[in-house]
């Protein structure tokens, strides 16, 4: 049973929510988290997609890899569809977000959040970018410790190489780039993803003549098939604990239920904050509203300490529609790392020769396994995708129309635009043979871009999120930047032809839209409501350089966890 | 029911010209003037199919006979139709089983309304054909006088004039009065994702191998075999896999905690960069951004 009394209520348990909550928890606090959407492998929901289940979960023995095997299939469309943001009710669409242009955001609901997609890399933030650029309260060295832990808790190593990593450090020394070896980057080279994914069983290596079951327990470890996207519960057979991916329901939700003193409700949308104003001073927060999202029933709990943890859209939006006081920075400065893809397609005879077999194979091995980093600019990353993923992700959308209407004559890429047609059909035939490249811009907090809510355009929780983005000049130079180089580094790995996507404005990272040192202050506690925090990448104050955000969203939580008993306990 | 989706439709397209082109508003008889919804929609997906995924006999010298078919060989547009009416909800009761919001019907509508538009620009490169959505359909399924009558511009279109035309929707921010005094903004550019992207994903995905997509997930089977389903054929992927033996080791140098012991190749000669047979770790390193210059400064 959920009670209606807690030390903290955390908002979402997502990438970051369940990192504050473990913390809170360790600390002796009573901790409630408010999932909005369901809770995969667990005992209390075994059909978590078809009937309401369990009310809530406070044992980590209710967690269970068997039942995970079965909800995550690991078949993209399926997954996709099943993890997106959107309600537990696999009768029901998702939930609509209004994203102007012809972009996406892709965010899930579920215990685990948006890790559930997530492809596992783990990199620290550039130390210039929160030393340099100016937007941050805190120093880089202040977030180390937290790095520290969440590393160790996530178990991040550099990741493994299978051809498609061989094939991309082939090309990014040939282009003349140093292999780095550091945590704290500084200067632009290559090196292998820091991946939150456990190391696969050496049994694996393609000399060891391995023919056995790649399951468990013959098997520990990743086993390298492509599939975090779609959830990732590999090696099948496992118990929930030992899956190779450390997303965060399998990193931290367990060692946070292992307190005793968490309890996770899933199907719990909240629509709404409490709060109390004596006389003269700011409001204090001391509660939630949320309704369960089966039963469209509405209850209430209270807490000392509300942590919104809802991610970088939903978080803004509840917050005005809880309409606590507005400063000109709640929900703007959104950075979503203003992406690209290009990609190289190889001839048979050209891939012999390199990597000793005709085919690249981007299914086999982790999904993004290799990176370049250049401070300043944003990374670039190797990925596999499973087709379907790969052709909306990659092919399905630009910005420039589609191929035939382009002609690209003296750029750094053979053909650019959206593909459709016998065009698609053609690039498709050579999936195996196929290697794509992810553009990951350092893109800027600008005030216009953000999320609003309109009061005319509600859904079941209120007016949905608005969101608004649009790069700037500087953002657009960086991204054309980086696609050049990743059509350098193609080239000199022996691609035969590079296509660029010149994708609309996409969002897979989203953050800075309740910027630490604009709506927080230094504790990660709202200047305008007292005993309300936020612990989500909400939170970060840029766009963390354009490496992947979640290892420093993490360690932010970690920090902030520390805060508020600090202050409040 | 019938005459509730008429009227509905019926008045988006109206919201739609109001916040388009002038030009566009003398059309707008043309657009709404198919009284048969159904088979409007019907033939409007068809064309969508036809035109992202098409049959490709040209592929057959280059590629294989297996590479000849496409979407409409799959009945991919019946599934797009039942996914963009079942996969959005704005958790209004009363807006259709469950909440979601059934946007095929008007999605067809639009992309006439972006043909139009098209044609109005003159950025068609080949002309309307009549005949174009009969042959969209099997024959027998409806009489070609029937067909003719429901289809909207955009299946009379040619492949690449249809792909242009979704194209010119991605440039349209529409505003759209869905309902009773409710404001309902729609963006053109979500149907090119929707008609697209959506579609793709669809096609490539392992979606053809279910028997009935639609029922509950736990009772859901799929063979995952490339036999059942024709773009894993095209695409040479085998299926989903517990896991590959496909290691080949780490990343390291002679100079470096990245990797250790046996090489198992060169990456590059001159920098002694190798692939390892043990993992190593990265070096947690002092950092230093004083010498630090913003590539593109704003
Ligand atoms: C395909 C893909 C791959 C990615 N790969 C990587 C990667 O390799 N490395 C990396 O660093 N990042 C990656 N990301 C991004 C990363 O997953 C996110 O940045 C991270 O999960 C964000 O954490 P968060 O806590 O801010 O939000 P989320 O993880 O989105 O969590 C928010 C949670 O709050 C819940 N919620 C929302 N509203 C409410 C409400 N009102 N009441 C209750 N609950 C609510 C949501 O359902 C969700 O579970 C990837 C993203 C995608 C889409």
């Amino acid at each position: 049973m959920v009670g209606n009394d807690y030390d903290v209520v955390v908002v979402g348990a997502g990438g970051d929510g369940p990192v504050a909550a473990w913390k809170l928890a360790e600390a002796g606090l009573s901790v409630l988290v408010l999932e909005a959407g369901p809770f995969y492998g667990n005992e209390q929901w075994p059909a978590p997609s078809e009937r309401p289940g369990g009310e809530a979960s406070s044992s980590v023995a209710d967690l269970s890899g068997e039942l995970l095997d079965e909800q995550f299939t690991t078949r993209e469309f399926e997954m996709v569809n099943k993890l997106l943001f959107g309600p537990a009710d696999h009768e029901r669409g998702f939930w609509f977000r209004k994203f102007p242009g012809d972009g996406a955001i892709l965010q899930c609901a579920g215990v685990g959040g948006t890790t559930l997609h997530y492809t596992g890399c783990h990199p620290r933030a550039y130390p210039a970018s929160m030393d340099e650029q100016g937007h941050w309260p805190i120093a880089y060295a202040e977030l180390l410790p937290y790095y520290r832990e969440i590393e160790e808790m996530c178990e991040v190593t550099p990741a493994p190489v299978t051809a498609k990593e061989e094939l991309f450090f082939r090309g990014a020394a040939a282009a003349g780039w140093p292999l780095l070896h550091d945590l704290n980057v500084t200067t632009s080279g290559y090196r292998p993803q820091p991946n939150a994914i456990r190391r696969p069983d050496p049994k694996l290596h393609v000399d060891a003549g391995y023919d056995g079951p790649v399951t468990y327990p013959e098997v520990r470890g990743d086993t390298l098939s492509l599939g975090n996207i779609a959830g990732n519960p590999h090696p099948r057979g496992a118990p929930y604990e030992e899956k190779a991916k450390r997303s965060s329901n399998v990193s931290f939700v367990p060692a946070a239920l292992e307190t005793g003193n968490v309890t996770i409700r899933p199907n719990a949308f909240v629509t709404d904050v409490r709060t109390e104003t004596a006389l003269g001073d700011a409001p204090t927060a001391t509660g939630v509203d949320f309704r369960d999202t089966w039963s469209g029933r509405t209850e209430r709990v209270d807490a000392e300490v509300v942590v919104l943890a809802a991610g970088a859209i939903e978080t803004p939006r509840l917050w005005k529609n809880a309409d606590l006081p507005d400063n000109e920075w709640v929900g703007r400065g959104l950075t979503i790392h203003f992406g690209d893809n290009v990609m190289g397609l190889w001839r048979e005879a050209d891939l012999d020769e390199r990597l000793g077999k005709g085919t690249i194979d981007q299914h086999e091995g982790q999904d993004i396994a290799a990176r370049f980093d250049y401070p300043g600019l944003g990374m670039l990353q190797t990925v596999g995708t499973t087709p379907g993923v790969g052709a909306i992700l990659g092919f399905g959308a630009s910005a420039s129309g589609f191929t035939f209407q382009n002609d690209p004559a003296d750029a750094p890429w053979d053909t650019m635009g959206r593909l459709a047609g016998p065009e698609l059909k053609r690039l498709l035939a050579d999936y195996r043979r196929m290697l794509q490249m992810l553009v990951v811009s350092d893109d800027r907090p600008h005030r216009r871009n953000g999320v609003t809510v309109t009061p005319g355009l509600a859904d079941e929780h209120g007016p949905i999120p608005v969101v608004n983005y649009e790069p700037s000049e500087g953002d657009r130079k960086r991204r054309d930047e980086l696609a050049t180089i990743a059509a350098e580094i193609l080239r000199e790995a022996g691609a035969a032809h590079v296509h660029r996507s010149d994708s609309p404005p996409t969002a897979l990272h989203v953050h800075s839209t309740m910027r630490m040192g604009y709506v927080l202050d230094e504790a990660c506690e709202a200047y305008d409501v007292d005993r309300l925090f936020v612990a989500d990448h909400s939170a970060l104050s840029n766009g963390v350089g354009g490496a992947n955000p979640t290892n420093t969203g993490q360690a932010l939580a970690a920090r902030t966890a520390e805060r508020i008993l600090d202050r409040h306990f | 029911m019938y005459d509730e989706r008429v009227r509905r439709i019926r008045r988006w397209i109206d919201a739609v010209l109001r916040g388009s082109a002038s030009a566009l508003e003398l059309l707008a008889d043309l657009v709404s003037g198919s009284e048969d919804v159904e088979l409007h929609t019907v033939v409007t997906f068809r064309a969508v199919v036809d035109a992202v995924v098409p049959e490709t006999p040209e592929l057959d010298p280059e590629l294989g006979p297996d590479h000849v078919p496409g979407g409409l060989g799959v009945d991919l547009e019946e599934f797009v139709v039942t996914y963009v009416d079942d996969g959005f909800q704005l958790g209004l009761p009363y807006l259709g089983p469950r909440g979601n919001v059934p946007l095929a019907d008007p999605i067809a509508q639009l992309l006439d309304v972006a043909a139009l538009a098209l044609l109005d620009r003159g950025g068609n490169t080949g002309e309307l054909d009549d005949d174009r959505p009969v042959s969209l359909l099997d024959p027998g399924e409806a009489s070609p006088r029937e067909v003719r009558a429901a289809a909207g511009a955009f299946s009379k279109l040619s492949r690449r004039d249809r792909l242009r035309a979704v194209g010119l929707l991605d440039e349209l921010e529409l505003e759209i009065s869905q309902f009773d005094g409710e404001l309902f903004e729609f963006d053109g550019g979500l149907v090119g994702q929707l008609v697209v992207g959506f579609t793709e994903m669809i096609y490539y995905s392992e979606w053809q191998g279910y028997d009935e997509f639609t029922q509950p997930p736990s009772e859901r089977v799929h063979p995952n075999d490339p036999a059942a389903v024709q773009s894993w054929r095209q695409t040479g992927y085998p299926g989903f896999s517990p896991g590959y033996a496909a290691l080949r080791g780490y990343l390291g140098s002679d100079d470096g905690p990245l990797g250790d012991g046996d090489a198992w190749t060169t990456v590059d000669e001159e920098s002694s960069v190798r692939i390892l047979r043990e993992p190593g770790s990265f070096r947690e390193n002092d950092y230093d951004t004083s010498d630090y210059a913003e590539p593109f400064p704003e």
